[in-house]
């Protein structure tokens, strides 16, 4: 397994550690995506699984991010995007015309290209997301609160402030702030897009950090366009090319010895 | 700018090649310092017209309230009698009725303009955008003496038939509230006058609102969608949020606007200077006051009191704005800013 070429994590959660048989949490059949008349998706298929960071790379417009777009269906907010085929999460297809989007998007979550805190507090900016699913205590609150952030290596350094806005922040903390946000709510699967192309090398890293240790705990999809992080934090890359899904299996295969041409142009840098 | 850079490095590369051409350089660059000391100037002199119309206007208004104020004293804000024949003046009905038809504008104009901005931003097809959007530019572009002819010779008579009426009858009979409706139904008078302010100031509040939600970054909005967030919880706790100040900036103008209205309103709102609790009684405003009346004020003290009824409008803008400045600071301090 590709697990074994990444530095040792500390294990947060009581879940079963790395050895343990991986199961498949996402699982995508025959997936076409349209802007429109464009097809921006050319029959995808591959299973993320749990416990896994799953990397998508590949050129600017190749359709990574589309696809992360389709697992929590937020292209739903635009008109004339639309996906066909299927993709299961928890043992139900997602695209179905009467999948409840909210409940949807409370099992994947997603972080963005930029942070974006909400207009409010810091804990608010947590206690926000679970408070849409959850009427608790605000002892309870607070604990969450402050797990979530702790889980998100934030604690440390917002604890003295959690009354200021989330606006006050660094721009590598509010990326943090929005990872312990998207996490609060327990989701099964977390999206990260291009999660760190908008932070500093030192921010990156503690993004990277994170994102390794939240692997002990969820299933991972993170679409990014640095090869270094795709090769450090991921066990498996899926690279990408005009909408068509080139290449698919364990890192350290696509970044030592892919078996498609394309991939091997791309990830040595002759093009894109 | 645009010019200026080019020149320079074109003079100052002719400076390199030959050292001859120092002297003309330096006098180059001298006239450009004074072209750039007159526009500076020009700046200056536009800024510093605004603060002398200001003051002038102030001094103007205080001036011409002394003569009324001296006579009348303190009661000149807490009494209602309007006699020009006695040369009694007391302005309570209409600094009341400015303040009530601008609440009623206020209470029906912004939640309305609030939901047509939502729903342009956040819910509208894209094929209805447009027209929707264009017949609101338009409303604000109809003259406010319209909106007079359209008060009286329309949504009087309707008020009148209908809608009074049944005022009258289902909420009079309610305790507390139905002291505002009580009396006959007039058509004209405070409620007829705050109704056609709400249609005036629909508009402005609407598109400000409408161009202040836009601004809203989508990937903001996508987060917010991406947390399961259903769109009333959007709009709610992100959107309205994330944008108060120009939506307050929105409200201000539309409470501007309906509180120195004057065409419309002295159309409807039945110019008597009588105070009343119930909003279906004829009043005035001060803005209503002064345009009735200016045109036979020949009694120096007439004159001066109108003077300082408009001295008291200002003052309650000027109050508004302080106090919209004020909820300002206290929101951006519940936020943690």
């Amino acid at each position: 397994m590709a697990g074994e070429t990444l530095t040792a994590r500390p294990t947060v959660s009581t879940r079963p550690a790395d050895d343990e048989a991986a199961t498949v949490k996402v699982s995508v059949r025959d997936l076409h995506f349209y802007y429109d008349t464009f097809e921006a998706l050319k029959n995808v298929n591959l299973d993320l699984e749990d416990r896994r960071v799953t990397a998508f790379v590949g050129p600017s417009g190749c359709g990574k991010s589309t696809l992360l777009r389709v697992f929590n269906r937020i292209y739903d907010l635009y008109p004339r995007q639309r996906a066909e085929g299927s993709v299961t999460i928890g043992g139900r297809n997602i695209l179905d015309r009467d999948q409840d989007l909210n409940a949807l998007r409370a099992m994947v979550g997603m972080v963005f290209q930029k942070p974006t805190p909400f207009p409010m507090t810091i804990y608010e900016n947590i206690a926000f997301g679970i408070r849409l699913y959850h009427s608790l205590p605000k002892a309870e609150l607070d604990d969450r609160v402050e797990h979530a952030l702790k889980r998100a290596a934030l604690w440390g350094e917002v604890r003295d402030k959690l009354g200021q806005s989330g606006l006050s922040l660094s721009g590598g903390q509010q990326q943090r702030l929005c990872i312990a946000r998207t996490i609060a709510t327990e989701p099964a699967v977390v999206l990260l897009d291009e999660p760190a192309s908008a932070l500093d090398p030192i921010s990156t890293a503690k993004v990277e950090e994170l994102i390794s240790e939240l692997r002990s705990d969820y299933c991972i999809a993170i679409v990014t366009h640095n090869m270094q992080q795709a090769a450090r934090s991921s066990d498996y890359t899926a690279f990408m090319y005009l909408g068509e899904l080139v290449e698919f299996g364990a890192t350290e295969k696509i970044f030592t010895n892919p078996s498609d041409k394309r991939t091997a142009d791309y990830i040595t840098g002759r093009f894109g | 700018m645009a010019v200026l850079c080019p020149m320079t490095d074109e003079t100052l590369a002719a400076a390199a090649e030959e050292p001859r051409a120092a002297p003309g350089m330096t006098g180059t660059l001298r006239l450009y310092r004074r072209q750039d000391a007159v526009f500076r100037a020009i700046t200056f002199l536009s800024a510093a017209l605004v603060v002398v119309v200001l003051a002038g206007m102030i001094v103007f208004l205080a001036h011409g309230a002394i003569p009324a104020l001296t006579a009348m004293g303190p009661s000149f804000f807490w009494t209602s009698d309007w006699d020009t024949v006695e040369d009694v003046y007391g302005a309570l009905a209409p600094i009341a009725g400015t303040l009530i038809t601008a609440t009623i504008a206020m209470a029906i104009g912004i939640p309305v303009s609030f939901g047509i901005a939502m729903f342009l931003t956040e819910i509208c097809p894209s094929v209805l955008r447009r027209p929707i959007g264009t017949a609101i530019e338009l409303l604000a572009g109809i003259p406010s003496v319209v909106f007079g002819i359209w008060g009286l010779f329309y949504l009087t008579p309707v008020l009148q038939e209908y809608i009074q009426p049944a005022l009258i009858d289902y909420l009079g009979p309610l305790p507390v509230i139905g002291m505002l409706f009580q009396g006959p139904p007039f058509g004209i008078g405070i409620l007829d006058g705050g109704i056609v302010l709400a249609v005036m100031v629909l508009p402005y509040i609407t598109s400000i609102t409408r161009d202040v939600f836009m601004t809203v970054p989508p990937l903001l909005r996508e987060s917010a969608y991406g947390m399961g967030c259903t769109t009333t919880e959007v709009v709610w706790k992100i959107v309205i949020p994330y944008c108060r100040v120009g939506l307050i900036g929105g409200v201000m103008l539309g409470l501007g606007r309906a509180l120195g209205e004057t065409m419309a309103v002295t159309f409807v709102v039945g110019n008597t200077y009588q105070i009343s609790a119930s909003l279906l009684a004829p009043g005035t405003t001060i803005s209503a006051a002064i345009a009735n009346e200016f045109n036979e004020a020949f009694e120096e003290q007439h004159l001066s009191a109108l003077i300082a009824l408009g001295l008291v409008l200002f003052l309650i803008t000027f109050t508004v704005l302080a106090l919209a400045k004020w909820m300002l600071l206290a929101l951006d301090k519940r936020e943690g800013r």
